[in-house]
């Protein structure tokens, strides 16, 4: 059977404008990439490659430029897997305690040192936080018997969310100075690899859990239609909870380990990115992933300047600069991603 | 897809099967099976098991005793995708919080069949045939939930549909919904069961609807299967009310010649305008149970001479029942004695509950005997002897009297009531 005479008629709704929409977003990552190597609090301007300080102050731009990409992507899939399989736009790495979590992991990690782990010790221990943390929220919150509602969930995580950052409180109270000194400078969010060791290790994760979830996706859009609706479409619906649950949380760790307590990415840029792609998942996530990546890595790029040579925290700018932007995007647009 | 399962097999087969939530056994022994084309409906009252019977069959739930077999298949042996194209659920309401199509949304039912982006013609075929059928083809572009309820569940339909399921599962899809559009989604169902044999099994606890479109029904209770039978074995009114707890009548309608169950409400309403009056003797909370029922009867209650804070008292009040009281713990006095008698000059009978008598209401049985005096009648309950605690056996002496001068014995209730309803029959209230 065959609607219409014979032409098969578009089903799938905003397919090529989706297609425009993700060529200029492609577009803009060689954009920032010149910009971020343009700026920096050293001045404005390509630094003299012939000389030593010149090309470090390169290799220092480039090092920004590939981790804002890579924490701002894995924040921003973060969010809307958690957006997507608690169906509710509230759901956030920070709000289900998963951020905190990891952070408090990382600065014990910090603290006491990553031991064996070497490089991969900080984000290991902070995605093993993560999920003993994620786990702990689903336990409080389905206390009464059966699967968790999302708004137990969402108190919950937002409850064990404020005891790690008390502990974090306290383990920075009782250190030394320097350790003091260097979870706060963490926590505050920088984007400034330690090593190519760090790079190496949050590219492997973030890439590798980032392209399981756009694997996913099909299975994502399936459940945002409730966990029973997805049952009957022929989904293995625990099994796809909990494996992009356990990704999500991965993400947000690595996250996390790497450019500290970074805020409103993982909320705000899904919104956005849905608002703009609309709620296929099989866009939205990497529309997700190179949106947050673009978005954190021009948020770090205005602190490195506004104030130079001082650079402020990026998580600062994220939120003061994008904050408005957003808002006047969602109440444009907000339709085309949440039904209220 | 043939060689997949069984031929000949039952669409779906319950052996045995015991099914229920953490602590709590919902479905005892269930023994049914579908064939392949039926169109079958599973009734039965709030909380009787129907929707946990529709999850175990889909194998949401795991049957802990028993099996579960579709198409000649194990349940929970079927791989996820294979269960989708043998069996298609319409939800109760389908809820998508994000922002999809109902393109999207229907697509939804195909898109885990094909790889990740590997929908192929027959895919995109099946879909828009789903969308035809169910008449929502012309609003695939509109977002769900700008959708009227009856849209949004023809789009739940269809994307069932699309999954091309052999049975499709309805769970009370249509119940909430208004009679043109429940209308509509039925004679789709019809259609589908028809034309491409669909098995189709829905979940309803409206009865007129189930029997109007299943071939059979399946009567459930308390997680058993009361009956299985044809629409007219089914709707059988001692049965229907004996499950349902309230009194119920089947007629046949005169166009289709349907079982028509409806329940006693219209012959309330039917009732004419000047309703008897009852004037009920009780006291110490003999009254409360009379002054309910006696008023879901229809009949106007009164009541005296009561003590204030009586439990009589207070449920009189609460029932906005005209009352004559008393003091509390006083007897009843000349005022209120004759206030009562005005009141029972005024009824049309006189109803004695089952009340402890003393001194201090022993001038409430007067009111009975002038009452028969004024050749009312009265309804007196039996045992008065027992409660009587007059010092000289006055009470017994006086019930005695009362019976001799043609007051009617009555004991429980539903005696009261069979006699109420002898003395003045329904129609004539």
């Amino acid at each position: 059977m065959k609607g219409g005479d014979g032409c098969r008629p578009m089903i799938v709704k905003g397919s090529p404008v989706n297609r425009r929409r993700a060529l200029l977003l492609a577009a803009a990552i060689p954009l920032l990439l010149g910009l971020s190597l343009l700026l920096g609090p050293s001045g404005i301007g390509l630094p003299d490659t012939s000389s030593i300080s010149g090309r470090a102050i390169i290799d220092l731009r480039l090092g920004r430029f590939v981790m804002g990409m890579l924490v701002g992507a894995a924040l921003s899939t973060s969010g809307t897997v958690f957006q997507a399989i608690l169906r509710n736009p509230l759901a956030e790495p920070y709000v289900l305690g998963v951020s905190g979590g990891a952070g408090l992991g990382a600065a014990l990690s910090i603290l006491v040192g990553g031991g064996i782990l070497g490089a991969a010790g900080l984000p290991v221990t902070a995605f093993f936080f993560a999920v003993i943390t994620l786990f702990a929220v689903y336990a409080i919150a389905g206390q009464g018997g059966g699967v968790p509602s999302v708004y137990s969930l969402i108190l919950s995580g937002v409850i064990v969310s404020a005891i790690c950052s008390s502990v974090i409180m306290f383990l920075v109270s009782t250190a030394n100075v320097e350790g003091m000194h260097t979870v706060m400078w963490w926590m505050l969010g920088n984007l400034q690899p330690s090593s190519w060791g760090d790079q190496i290790v949050a590219l492997v994760l973030i890439a590798g859990a980032s392209v399981a979830l756009w694997l996913l996706s099909p299975a994502l859009n399936v459940l945002t239609l409730g966990r029973e609706m997805a049952h009957y479409q022929g989904l293995n619906a625990g099994l796809v909870t909990v494996s992009s649950l356990l990704l999500a949380t991965l993400l947000a760790a690595t996250a996390v380990s790497m450019g500290g307590m970074i805020g409103f990415v993982g909320l705000i840029v899904p919104h956005v990115m849905r608002a703009i792609f609309g709620p296929d998942h099989r866009w939205l996530v990497p529309a997700s992933a190179f949106g947050g990546g673009a978005f954190l890595v021009l948020c770090d790029a205005l602190a490195r300047i506004v104030m130079a040579p001082i650079e402020i925290p990026v998580g600062v700018v994220t939120a003061l600069a994008g904050g408005p932007f957003f808002l006047i995007v969602l109440r444009k647009r907000m339709k085309y991603a949440w039904n209220d | 897809m043939p060689g997949m399962t069984e031929l000949g097999a039952p669409a779906l087969a319950f052996r045995g099967v015991t099914a229920g939530y953490k602590g709590r056994t919902v479905l005892h022994g269930v023994d049914f099976e579908i064939a392949e084309g039926e169109f079958v409906s599973l009734i039965g009252p709030n909380g009787s098991g129907k929707s946990t019977m529709l999850k175990t069959a889909t194998g949401l739930l795991k049957a802990s005793e028993g099996s579960v077999e579709v198409f000649g298949r194990e349940v929970s042996s079927l791989k996820p995708r294979e269960r989708a194209s043998l069996i298609g659920v319409v939800p109760q309401k389908l809820d998508s919080p994000m922002a999809f199509t109902v393109g999207e949304i229907v697509m939804l039912g195909r898109n885990l069949r094909g790889r990740w982006t590997g929908l192929e013609g027959r895919d995109y075929d099946s879909v828009e045939k789903a969308m035809i059928y169910t008449n929502v083809f012309d609003m695939k572009e509109r977002r769900f939930n700008e959708l009227s309820a009856g849209e949004q569940q023809r789009t739940a339909l269809a994307m069932a549909l699309a999954q091309e399921p052999r049975i499709i599962m309805l769970d009370e899809s249509i119940a909430h919904l208004d009679i043109n559009h429940s209308q509509e989604v039925l004679r789709i169902l019809m259609n589908i069961n028809r034309e491409e044999k669909i098995t189709v099994l829905l979940v309803s606890h409206d009865l007129n609807l189930a029997a109007q479109v299943a071939g059979r029904l399946m009567l459930v209770q308390h997680g058993r299967l009361v009956i299985n039978g044809s629409p007219d074995e089914v709707m059988q009114p001692e049965l229907l009310s004996r499950v349902y707890g309230c009194e119920l009548r089947v007629r046949r309608d005169p166009l289709s010649g349907n079982p028509v169950v409806s329940g006693a409400l219209d012959e309330l309403l039917r009732r004419p305008q000047a309703r008897k009056r009852l004037h009920v003797i009780c006291g110490g909370g003999s009254g409360i149970e009379l002054f309910r029922r006696l008023s879901i009867e229809g009949f106007e209650v009164t009541s005296g001479v009561l003590n204030r804070l009586d439990s009589d008292a207070e449920a009189a009040r609460a029932l906005d029942i005209p009352c004559v009281l008393e003091q509390p713990f006083s007897a009843v006095g000349e005022e209120a004695f004759r206030q009562a008698a005005e009141m029972v000059s005024e009824a049309d009978g006189v109803v004695i509950a089952p009340v402890p008598i003393g001194p201090g209401n022993l001038v409430n049985l007067r009111l009975a005997a002038e009452a028969l005096d004024a050749g009312k009648p009265v309804w007196i309950a039996s045992g008065l002897d027992k409660r009587d605690y007059t010092p000289g056996k006055e009470a017994a002496g006086l019930s005695a009297k009362l019976r001799k001068a043609g007051a009617v014995e009555w004991k429980g209730i539903q005696e009261l009531t069979a006699l109420l309803n002898r003395a003045w029959p329904e129609s004539k209230r």
